[in-house]
């Protein structure tokens, strides 16, 4: 009953809409991102190791590690998203369904 | 070498080791064991404190949902930062460099998933543990007995690595003998857990997870600081003095075939969100927004640790190798696992080097103690109160139940502790992510998002996914050739993810669609209330009055 309520609200739908816009591009750029890196690994690793520039710093290493901080700005980027979008979406359907219980 | 290699290496190694010895036994003896009983007093002072707030089921298995979101993503990290990890990944980059960096990637891409896709509705729609979840629209009963049943399985599996690794490390470093480690560490444990509950295991992770963040940094910056805090000239230094010279740079022999690689990146990536020691974690805040807070800050602890424990690594190769005071007939003593000890040693002398290994010791004790709440809450909340108790809801018989379960734990643990001794437990972890990815994570996910999913395409689907993965490990080179010393294994791949993973969301799936009983129809249509609640909280557990 009370269901069917929140899910006929305006902010239920958009709610919903803005958690799937944001919830499968990130999960799909880590996913691609790191199996992207565990194939190179598999079927290019001398691709990985080659220098960048004249040092001894190598394709596979940056990534390496660019891909620890891409994990971190993602959630960064998904926090950021939910606390501005979701976060007033959801007090608001809250609000219309008299509190939280 | 396989994945779990890194606390392959630290068991074998440790195994052998004269470390102790070598290094002048007093010295380390004093600084270390002054540190460790000073965390032992503080950690016994907390659960006398907590023990006196715990009083009912809230407190006992969430805290009372009163950690802040920021606490819990420091908790988190500490029971995801084991003291493998931390001796493992630096001993892998030690020996072979960019090999050691895949694996701290694979245990940090789960992290993501887990905010993305998991952390906000399992908190609103469970109580205390991932069954709550799971079984919220589908038949109590089954779903319990399935989920819990892989709790337990991961959280054996992954125990019997942790005790025996530390009991040999602690057997290393205190020279204490080996069964006397794993008893200490099995009475600590067992007494958090019991009289504390979550909010001892919460300040427990918490003191540890500071300490090991802390002794960490220090490390890398005095490391970094050597080099003008530039990575090339640490990199070109350390290419300069490595045996393998470049091919440091590159991708070793970790992981060849394809097969193993995608397998591997499935079992770190969806077995993370799939642990039950962590996803309990999230159940201590109060309501989504937090639970959402807690990943963020965990994935930024956990991806920092990784980058300092990599820095680590590259510093032992380089204050290590040009130093034949950490070298016995060629060999580092200790092996490749004792690479961040003997830094910590080079780094600061007797005084960093107690440091570090009281925060190995405390690191383990940390880990465990999450494990053991997670397997205890298993039985007691979701096989005790569901089975025994039924309807009947007793707070203090649960508590009772649970308390009765951490002690049966710890017991067991140490018991397993001291039976696997001798064995190579290194792909218990391995095994342990891969049941956590191959049963609990497709329950979990499609539980939470798929509407047609039914208690029997659950239970089908998700114990066949339990029974691959361990039939799998077992007949594979790890278990079959390397434990049971047959010589050719009977499943050619040693990390059976990609089948196992494959066959559960395949099982749940044929299995739910196939259901046309009136059973199956109610619980799908109980979906739509379930997505309301994931997605707004409307009904969700709030955190308990103090």
């Amino acid at each position: 009953m009370q269901t069917e309520t929140i899910r006929q609200l305006p902010e239920y739908a958009a709610l919903t809409r803005a958690r799937k816009k944001i919830m499968w591009p990130l999960s799909l750029a880590v996913i691609v991102a790191y199996f992207a890196l565990i194939l190179a690994i598999a079927f290019e690793p001398a691709l990985l190791g080659t220098p960048i520039g004249n040092g001894v710093t190598s394709i596979g290493m940056v990534l390496g590690l660019g891909i620890i901080l891409f994990c971190m700005v993602i959630t960064g980027i998904y926090v950021y998203y939910a606390n501005r979008v979701l976060e007033p979406l959801t007090q608001a359907i809250v609000k219309k369904a008299g509190g939280k219980v | 070498m396989k994945y779990n290699a890194p606390l392959a290496l630290i068991l074998s190694a440790m195994a052998t080791c004269a470390w102790a010895q070598a290094t002048g036994e007093k010295s380390v003896n004093t600084i270390a064991i002054a540190m460790f009983l000073a965390f032992v007093a503080v950690t016994l002072g907390i659960t006398y404190w907590a023990a006196r707030r715990t009083k009912t089921t809230s407190d006992f298995y969430a805290a009372g949902g009163g950690i802040t979101g920021f606490q819990n993503g420091l908790a988190i990290a500490g029971d995801y930062m084991s003291a493998a990890s931390f001796l493992g990944i630096a001993g892998l980059v030690y020996t072979s460099g960019f090999d050691g960096l895949i694996y701290a990637i694979g245990f940090l891409v789960g992290w993501p998933i887990v905010l993305l896709l998991i952390a906000e509705p399992l908190r609103n729609l469970g109580k205390y543990t991932f069954a709550d979840v799971a079984s919220f629209r589908l038949q109590q009963k089954p779903i319990r007995i399935l989920a819990a049943s892989g709790s337990l399985v991961t959280v054996t599996f992954y125990l019997i690595a942790q005790m025996v690794g530390a009991g040999k490390l602690i057997e290393l470093l205190f020279g204490l003998p080996y069964e006397a480690a794993v008893i200490i560490v099995g009475v600590l444990m067992t007494l958090y857990v019991t009289f504390g509950g979550m909010l001892a295991t919460t300040w427990v992770q918490l003191i540890k997870a500071i300490l090991l963040l802390s002794g960490a940094s220090l490390m890398a910056i005095l490391v970094m600081a050597q080099f003008g805090f530039s990575f090339e000239s640490l990199f070109s230094e350390a290419v300069k003095v490595h045996a393998k010279a470049d091919a440091i740079m590159a991708p070793g022999t970790l992981v060849s075939d394809p097969i193993s690689a995608i397998s591997l990146g499935i079992a770190l990536m969806f077995g993370t969100a799939g642990l039950p020691h962590i996803l309990m974690r999230f159940f201590t805040v109060k309501d989504a927004v937090q639970a959402r807070r807690s990943v963020f800050y965990a994935t930024g602890f956990i991806g920092y640790f990784y980058i300092l424990t990599f820095i680590i690594g590259f510093g032992a190769i380089i204050l290590l190798l040009k130093n034949p005071d950490y070298f016995t007939d060629g060999a580092l003593i200790g092996g490749a696992n004792m690479a961040a000890i003997h830094l910590s040693h080079a780094l600061g002398g007797d005084v960093l080097l107690g440091f570090i290994s009281a925060v190995a010791f405390a690191t383990i004790l940390a880990v465990v103690s999450g494990l053991t709440l997670a397997g205890s809450s298993a039985i007691s909340h979701d096989l005790y109160a569901t089975l025994v108790l039924k309807g009947n809801r007793d707070e203090k018989k649960e508590i009772r139940a649970s308390q009765i379960a951490t002690v049966c734990l710890g017991v067991i643990a140490v018991l397993l502790g001291i039976v696997f001794e001798k064995q190579n437990v290194a792909f218990m972890v391995g095994l342990a992510f891969c049941v956590a990815a191959s049963a609990n994570f497709p329950i979990l996910l499609l539980s939470m998002y798929w509407r047609k999913l039914t208690t029997r395409g659950a239970v089908i689907g998700g114990g066949l996914g339990l029974f691959t993965a361990v039939i799998l490990v077992v007949l594979g080179p790890t278990v079959w050739v390397d434990a049971f010393g047959f010589t050719e294994a009977i499943f050619p791949y040693k990390y059976p993810a990609i089948f196992s993973v494959s066959i559960a969301f395949i099982g749940i799936w044929f299995f739910s669609i196939t259901d046309k009983s009136a059973a199956a129809a109610s619980e799908q249509a109980a979906f739509d209330a379930q997505f309301v609640r994931s997605q707004t909280g409307i009904g969700a557990a709030e955190a308990s009055q103090h």
